[in-house]
């Protein structure tokens, strides 16, 4: 199959081989922490601290892990964490849609004065540190009975999820032409109904790639879970680092092997979403 | 079906105003059509009566129902957008049956639907694309189903934006001999944009010429053909466009026998006779008589005939001169004489015509070099080289050739004169548009001087040369 060569596109040069071969190092050098990880959650107790190379392969640390051996070393039911997590991301991502994306439609679609600003304060939330607000926050939940409760980190992941959907939306709702749901409008619908009908359908893609971000950086969120949650109902982030020990022995290959399993529920819903995501994160960014 | 009256709309965009009051009333079922180039304000004042556009000021009436504050779902009016703005994620059935879905175009059972949307797609010869996506369509298929969009429901009023604006040219000019047929249209009605005049002088009961947000002219179309209301409207309608030439009023008394006004062109090659109903408009304004006054002459290409092919003669163009008479009736109402005044003759391209044989004494003989000749298919389109003024005319004699001496003759109600200034730029007219002066055209009667009265005879273009270069 013959191929049009790209703008820039040359054939092999020493320079074009040089840079390929700086990537590659950039890569193994950027892939090694994976490639660590992967290998140490398959060592045994004796070989994970050994000094010189040894390696024969086994599951049992997974096993560990999952089981109720897992939850009596670090007082956590990993099982139980992973459940949490996925409830609270979900939770939060929902509660962001339902409230983001009328957000985004209103502010993609209505300029008025000072309707930059206020997509900035939005944004804003993003800058700050979370541990700036973490201490009157952790007195505010104490107070009001949210702390270590699932409705509480669902609310305060909102920081986190929020600003990402609306600031993604927005932009997919400033790409569609507004003579769409005029086009509705004259048709005898009502706003509303040219909105579910219409632009809704549309931003799909948008809607699909902004929610697996939020997902993904509420699933990966450790700050605020860590000094929000007890022990009932600790997400997967926190119960990881539990294996390294407070204080006590620090059980590396279980830590790895935790830290895989914590990392597939983000990667099976990107695969499942991935026919959505690839076309979704261009066309916010490139006009057609 | 219902009327539509707008009164003092207005409409801006940020700091941009983009209509500065249009008034404009559509009798019921009539079809108009407002013409403009782009930027105009043509689709602000469609959105503007469709309720879509938001900071308008003025007042809406559809069906002598007053439409201020009433959301557009509740004003029963259909809109073809010129972006098509058609629903990607539907069919073009699906496309159709939204506005009979929507419960507020009457109620439709499913039946219904079909049949009607059959009908609509049938008259517009997409009935076979009716499962398939915007997407899977060409743009000409898109606009039909824009349109069919709009046709397919009862309303008090169509708004079609450019609806044959993506069409080929030969689609086009079919769709728009259909468009006017179709009961839908007849029974509507209906505010349709373009900027295509032709478009707007085959299919309009009334043309409105809308000219950066406002309306400069509102007429028939043989109206705004015949009397345009200034130099704007002039060169909108015809292709090519109207000839204009800068002229200054003067008491030609040799050229006017009967002591009227003349119009000589700068460059002295085209002289006219000014009604003296138009010099004396010009006069009222100005105290101390016209004299002096410039205005300028429009002629249509269309409107000047070739009178003599190919003439080896080079005599015929050294004298090429253009001298129009005025009426002496009207040029006799001038107080002092309207000499010196300075007028704009207009002629359409269309208006000049190639003649053969002897020359008429009841129109303006122009006399000059065909500097350039096109040929489009039977058309020929040149350039004359007047004396110094570029004279575009069309003409079906297929004769004639680049650097061929030529007579182009127009009637004399075909030469509009329009009020000038020294600053107006015939070449570049953008920006500026002289209003047109009085009620008519220079007539044939009275009409003297020239060539134009000379009939060939070299004495008269003297007489009109020599009596220019004194004044």
């Amino acid at each position: 199959m013959t191929r049009e060569r790209q703008p820039g596109q040359r054939r092999f040069s020493p320079a074009a081989i040089g840079a390929d071969v700086l990537l590659l190092a950039w890569f193994l050098f950027s892939l090694f922490p994976l490639v660590w990880l992967v290998l140490l959650s398959l060592k045994s107790e004796s070989e994970q601290i050994s000094t010189f190379f040894e390696f024969t392969p086994t599951l049992s640390n997974f096993g560990t892990v999952l089981s109720a051996e897992g939850a009596r070393l670090t007082s956590v039911n990993f099982t139980d964490a992973l459940l949490t997590s996925v409830l609270n991301c979900v939770g939060a991502v929902l509660v962001s849609l339902v409230i983001g994306v009328p957000a985004a439609y209103a502010a993609g679609r209505w300029q008025y004065k000072g309707s930059n600003d206020v997509m900035f304060t939005i944004l804003s939330f993003r800058f700050a540190p979370e541990l700036m607000v973490i201490v009157p926050l952790f007195v505010i939940y104490n107070q009001l009975g949210l702390f270590d409760t699932n409705i509480g980190m669902i609310w305060v992941l909102q920081l986190v999820t929020m600003p990402l959907i609306v600031w993604i939306l927005r932009s997919y709702f400033q790409d569609l032409p507004p003579e769409l749901e005029q086009a509705a409008l004259l048709d005898g619908y009502t706003r509303k109904r040219a909105f579910l009908m219409v632009a809704l359908p549309l931003v799909r893609p948008g809607i699909a790639a902004s929610a697996l971000l939020a997902f993904i950086f509420a699933w990966n969120n450790y700050v605020f879970p860590l000094i929000l949650t007890g022990s009932s109902h600790t997400p997967v982030t926190v119960a990881v680092t539990r294996f390294l020990g407070g204080g006590g022995q620090a059980f590396y290959s279980l830590t790895a092997a935790a830290a895989i399993i914590a990392a597939l529920p983000p990667l099976l819903v990107a695969l499942s979403i991935q026919r959505y995501l690839v076309r979704g994160l261009s066309f916010g960014a490139v006009k057609a | 079906m219902g009327s539509l009256s707008v009164r003092g709309l207005t409409a801006r965009y940020g700091k941009t105003v983009a209509l500065h009051g249009i008034d404009l009333d559509v009798a019921d079922g009539e079809f108009f059509v407002i013409l403009g180039p782009s930027g105009a304000g043509k689709t602000t004042t469609l959105k503007s009566v469709a309720g879509l556009v938001d900071a308008v000021g003025g007042e809406v009436r559809i069906a002598g129902r007053d439409m201020t504050g009433v959301e557009p779902y509740e004003r029963n009016v259909a809109m073809a957008f010129e972006s098509y703005a058609l629903y990607p994620q539907k069919t073009v059935e699906q496309n159709l049956a939204s506005p009979l879905r929507s419960g507020r175009t009457g109620s439709w059972s499913v039946a219904e639907q079909s049949e009607r949307i059959r009908q609509v797609t049938t008259t517009l010869g997409i009935e076979h694309l009716r499962g398939r996506f915007p997407r899977e369509l060409s743009n000409g298929q898109r606009q039909r189903t824009a349109l069919g969009r709009v046709l397919v429901r009862p309303a008090d009023v169509y708004l079609l934006d450019e609806p044959l604006s993506h069409l080929d040219a030969k689609l086009r000019a079919a769709m728009r001999a259909e468009l006017k047929q179709l009961g839908e249209m007849s029974r509507t009605t209906t505010l349709y944009v373009t900027h295509d005049y032709q478009e707007a002088l085959a299919l309009g009961d009334r043309v409105g010429v809308l000219r950066e947000g406002r309306l400069v002219q509102v007429g028939t179309p043989q109206q705004v053909w015949h009397e345009p209301a200034d130099t704007f409207v002039a060169r909108m309608f015809g292709q090519p466009e109207m000839n204009l030439f800068s002229a200054d009023l003067t008491a030609d008394l040799a050229a006017v026998p009967e002591g009227g006004t003349a119009a000589r062109s700068r460059r002295g090659g085209i002289t006219v006779g000014v009604p003296a109903s138009l010099a004396g408009s010009v006069a009222g304004s100005v105290e101390g008589g016209a004299a002096g006054r410039s205005v300028l002459l429009g002629i249509r290409p269309r409107d000047l005939e070739v009178l003599a092919g190919p003439e080896p003669s080079d005599r015929l163009v050294l004298r090429g001169r253009v001298t129009v008479g005025v009426p002496a009736s009207l040029a006799g109402s001038v107080e002092g004489g309207a000499a010196g005044r300075s007028v704009l003759l207009g002629i359409r391209p269309r208006d000049l015509e190639v003649l053969a044989g002897p020359e008429p004494s009841d129109r303006l003989v122009l006399r000059g070099r065909v500097t350039l000749a096109e040929r489009l298919g039977r058309l020929v389109e040149l350039s004359v080289d007047v004396a110094g003024e570029a004279v575009i005319a069309v003409t079906d004699d297929q004769r004639v050739r680049e650097g061929d001496p030529v007579s182009l003759a127009v009637p004399w109600q075909q030469v509009h004169i329009f009020a000038g200034g020294a600053s107006f730029d015939t070449r570049n007219g953008a920006g500026t548009a002289a209003a047109r002066l009085g009620a008519g055209a220079p007539v044939s009667r009275g009409m003297a001087a020239g060539e134009a009265g000379g009939v060939g005879k070299a004495p008269a273009v003297d007489a009109s040369a020599a009596s220019g270069g004194d004044r």
